[in-house]
């Protein structure tokens, strides 16, 4: 067995077995676990796994390293966030759905067949629901009963794309498929299969007209959980739509439908009157905009998108749990309801401005360099029309959002104080994490320049 | 041999006047037979014509304030049945005087002419019980006109043409395609429509409760010679609507077009009936009537199956 | 023997087709409940056909997969999700003519506009019967579609859900045998699905309009 063969499979069992830990008693099992796989992920930069069963390159090992890494984050962060606060299932069950809800996630990853991926995408799904009712909340019960039905009917509709890529070409390997349609020429069926994954494994990205579950889901879910929702589930599902995409690049739609979605998306961020829903339609944003950059493609379009998905998993992840933070010390959800957090949480707020600033692409943050690629790719491509809308809808979202987050932060003031020291220090760690992206970034440029 | 002129003369009148005349005969057998079922003495089986005769002696009364149609549309809906009962297939299974003058679809439509006209007469009745009535049936007959008209439509696909006896004859020379797919859902759609269409049990009781009536209440105001046209009219209709039913859908076999041999598509056609009516009765003796509002859903699910007919063989070959 | 499988699929489609209008109108849960069973049973039926038409044991093993998994365990978490004590568990204000209309404009629009557009451009061709067969998993899947959107009670929904998943199964037997351990994880999937739905349905068994949620 090679050893990035051996890596895969360990991985896909590590979070499963600290559960299991957990389960047996020993408390801290949950975190050591994200530990060992966020190591495991790192591991596998060097030692690839043999295309075969699993399917790993440079955008899977990204994707994998920001799924681990947020999932390490987040068990870090429930520690903290349920700490005496009543919940709704029981705290083991959490652990094991999170645990599952990983596995499921990095399973779609790495699986080198688009008919397990699928069912790896609903995996999470199932997964994931009843994370959402962790408060328990007539309200929660709503969204996460929404997020149910829309996702699964629309995962559902993208099995049709499925069938019809088996139908055309007579295998479902990632690898194979990629190889067979890399030279020929593209069929009406694959076109049709293609449009169909995106309004189907769409849904679960968040693009427009199938968006509609998402801010729900994001503002009803727990801090930790939305941080997973936004920062790995969504991507997740846009790798496995970025997988289908190159079998035959339908780019003008697929650009058009993640342009029109930018510009939904920052419509209604316009808005929001609550912050957690507010970050979540800026989820919406950053994903399609990340489709474009997919979508565009070439070494500029690629390399934009990951590094806006991986700065922005950490940055908005940042932004989940400085609104967690700020959720569990003053239980207020309205942004007109928060005033002058700056003397009292200096912490909290400090990360909260700074994952907004990532989040909306500010430089030097990853992202602003993600963004900056993709909308250069899109000129390079002469979809100037997009390019206009995007960069206004953009510039509209960053003062949407930041100006919002400012308004909480430094008008007037306020009596609150930190819930607890280690959870600002989490939501710090991931809010400056996009900085160190970016800088990483930009030294490793200038080097190959 | 008898000149092709005259046979085809004899044919028409033949069939004009058995229409006509017996179509009072299967009303009154399937009365007859339902009581029998239901363990009743029931009337004679001539009762509808006992009926007609006695209406047609008495005295006819205009409602105060009735207009020129009330007066004279049961006349017109008569003659519109009339003709309906020379251009389809009713008896004859081949084109005789007349048939060149409609096809199925302008058979649908004088259909919904003639109903449509006896709404308009009770509406000039001046009574509001009529008007009542002609709510109603206007709110049911905008599913069940929508279903005929589908229903005659879709079955011409069947040869592409839609003249009913081409129809007929293909279904005769191809048996196989009476039990497609189609054609059963074409024959379950109209006979839904038939019992609607007829009045009977689980859509319409046709007795006096004026809570149940639906085609009962357009003739509330009626009475004496018009009552008696009105009634031998809604007889026909009944008798044309189970005639295609029976000639296109459900058996289409049986019918003779040669000279001597014409003449048996009388007893043919009675034993035919004779099949519908204890269909019916089946029907209507097992069925309990639905609550008002219900028939609307029932004239629904007629409408949907006639649409999966139209879709099924547009795309199935 | 394809021949007489292709006459038998028609019927057996077209009455899946019936069972999926039957659910629609249906206001009483447990009606619902079972009309979803017969589907199931009859898509196995044509799973068994096909099977037996194309000498492919796939197809066997998928119709026994689809009779325990969607036939048995579906049903029997679905039924154990109603409440018990109440006997009388219906959705109210089911217009059952004003349903049937949408769902029969939606599903020809719809149908119409994929088949016409779509399947006439391209050249696919089903294991049985002509290409024309293809319209009845599609039609499956939009009238599942419009269960979904027309109802508010949690089990009509999940029943929506659960007759999507059957159009697809419709879909992918009438055109090509799909790897078994695909659709095993794929039954797998929505049985789970189904059990997760249960959960929440005991919590919240309708929806409204959530103030919080708009926008």
């Amino acid at each position: 067995m090679s050893p990035g063969l051996f890596l895969v499979i360990l991985t896909l069992f590590v979070p499963v077995v600290a559960f299991l830990f957990y389960f047996a008693g020993l408390k801290a099992a949950n975190i050591a676990g994200g530990v060992i796989n966020t190591s495991i992920a790192v591991l596998l930069y060097f030692f690839r796994p043999p295309v075969g069963l699993f399917f790993v390159d440079f955008t899977t090992w990204v994707f994998i390293m920001m799924v681990t890494a947020i999932s390490l984050l987040s068990s870090f962060y429930a520690t903290r966030y349920f700490k005496g606060s009543k919940m709704g299932i029981k705290e083991e069950t959490f652990y094991l759905l999170m645990a599952l809800f990983t596995t499921s996630m990095l399973f779609s990853l790495v699986i080198n067949n688009y008919g397990l991926m699928w069912v790896g995408i609903e995996a999470t799904t199932i997964s994931s629901a009843l994370l959402l009712i962790t408060d328990k909340t007539e309200t929660s019960l709503e969204a996460t009963w929404r997020y149910l039905v829309i996702v699964s009917a629309g995962v559902t509709f993208a099995f049709f794309s499925i069938i019809l890529i088996y139908y055309s070409l007579g295998t479902l390997e990632v690898s194979s498929v990629l190889a067979i349609t890399a030279g020929t020429k593209s069929t009406p069926i694959l076109k049709i299969a293609v449009a169909i994954a995106l309004i189907g494994f769409g849904t679960k990205v968040g693009v427009f007209p199938v968006h509609t579950w998402l801010p729900d889901a994001h503002s009803e879910a727990p801090s930790p959980v939305s941080a997973m929702f936004s920062g790995v589930l969504l991507p997740t599902a846009l790798y496995v739509l970025y997988r289908i995409f190159e079998i035959d690049p339908l780019r003008s739609l697929y650009v058009w439908f993640g342009v029109i979605s930018v510009v939904a998306a920052s419509i209604f961020l316009g808005y929001q009157t609550r912050y957690k829903r507010m970050f979540a339609y800026s989820t919406m944003e950053n994903m399609n905009l990340a489709l474009i950059g997919f979508a565009s493609g070439g070494i500029a379009g690629i390399t934009g998108a990951l590094l806006l998905l991986i700065s922005h998993s950490f940055g908005k992840a940042g932004a989940f749990y400085s609104s967690g933070n700020v959720l569990k010390a003053t239980g207020k959800k309205g942004i007109e309801d928060i005033n002058g957090l700056w003397n009292s949480m200096p912490m909290t707020s400090g990360s909260m401005l700074l994952s907004s600033l990532a989040v909306t692409g500010t430089p030097p943050f990853g992202t602003f360099f993600g963004e900056f690629l993709i909308l250069y790719n899109l000129l390079t491509l002469h979809y100037y029309i997009q390019f206009v809308i995007v960069l206004f809808f953009l510039m509209t979202a960053f003062i949407s959002v930041n100006l919002n987050v400012s308004k909480m932060i430094f008008r007037g003031e306020s009596d609150y104080s930190e819930p607890d020291r280690v959870m600002p220090l989490i939501s710090m760690v991931s809010s400056v994490m996009p900085i160190v992206i970016g800088i990483i970034f930009l030294v490793m440029t200038i080097e190959m320049v | 041999m008898v000149d092709v002129q005259y046979v085809t003369l004899v044919e028409t009148v033949l069939q004009y006047f058995f229409v006509v005349l017996f179509a009072p005969l299967f009303a009154g057998i399937l009365a007859s037979f339902k009581s029998k079922v239901e363990s009743k003495k029931g009337p004679s089986i001539f009762q509808p014509y006992y009926d007609l005769f006695k209406l047609l002696r008495k005295e006819t009364l205009l409602p105060e304030g009735s207009g020129l149609l009330f007066k004279y549309i049961p006349y017109v809906a008569f003659g519109v049945y009339s003709l309906i009962s020379i251009i389809i297939p009713v008896l004859i299974p081949q084109p005789i005087y007349f048939t060149a003058s409609a096809d199925f679809l302008g058979g649908a439509i004088l259909f919904s002419t003639a109903a449509f006209m006896k709404m308009a007469a009770a509406m000039n009745s001046n009574s509001n019980f009529s008007a009542l009535g002609t709510s109603r049936a206007i709110s049911f007959n905008f599913l069940s006109e929508g279903t005929l008209i589908t229903v005659f439509f879709a079955v011409s696909l069947i040869t592409a043409t839609n003249n009913p006896y081409v129809t007929n004859h293909f279904l005769v020379a191809n048996p196989l395609q009476n039990v497609s797919l189609d054609h059963i859902f074409a024959t379950l759609a109209f006979l839904m429509l038939f019992l609607y269409e007829t009045g009977k049990l689980p859509l319409e009781s046709s007795g006096l409760q004026e809570l149940g009536m639906i085609e009962e209440g357009l003739n509330y105001e009626y009475s004496g010679k018009l009552l008696a046209i009105n009634k031998w009219g809604s007889y026909i209709k009944q008798y044309l609507l189970g005639s295609v039913l029976l000639n296109v859908f459900l058996l289409p076999w049986g019918l003779f077009s040669t000279y001597p041999l014409f003449f048996l598509d009388v007893p043919v056609m009675i034993l035919k009936w004779l099949l519908l009516i204890f269909i019916v009765i089946a029907i209507e003796t097992t069925l309990a009537k639905l609550r008002l509002f219900r028939i609307l859903d029932y004239l629904a699910t007629a409408f949907t199956f006639s649409i999966l007919f139209l879709i099924f063989s547009e795309v199935i070959v | 023997m394809s021949s007489i499988a292709g006459t038998l699929a028609y019927p057996i489609s077209s009455f899946i087709l019936i069972s999926a209008f039957y659910m629609q109108g249906q206001e009483f849960i447990r009606p619902m409940i079972r009309g979803q069973l017969i589907q199931s049973l009859l898509i196995a039926a044509v799973s068994f056909i096909v099977g037996f038409s194309e000498n492919n044991i796939d197809f066997i093993i998928l119709g026994i997969f689809i009779v325990f998994l969607r036939g048995a365990l579906v049903t029997y978490f679905l039924e154990k999700g109603v409440p018990s004590k109440k006997v009388y568990f219906y959705e109210k204000k089911v217009d059952v003519a004003y349903l049937l209309l949408v769902d029969l404009i939606f599903i020809v629009i719809a149908v119409f506009l994929i088949y016409s557009i779509v399947f006439s451009s391209i050249s696919i061709k089903s294991l049985i019967g002509n290409n024309g067969i293809l319209v009845f998993p599609l039609t499956l899947f939009f009238q599942g579609l419009f269960l979904i959107a027309s109802r508010r009670t949690t089990f009509a929904q999940i029943i929506g859900y659960v007759e999507e998943e059957n159009a697809l199964v419709l879909f992918a037997l009438f055109l090509l045998p799909i790897p078994i351990i695909i659709e095993a994880s794929v039954f797998m999937d929505v049985l789970a699905l189904v059990v997760i739905s249960s959960i929440v349905v005991i919590e919240k068994s309708t929806h409204e309009r959530v103030e919080e949620l708009i926008g």
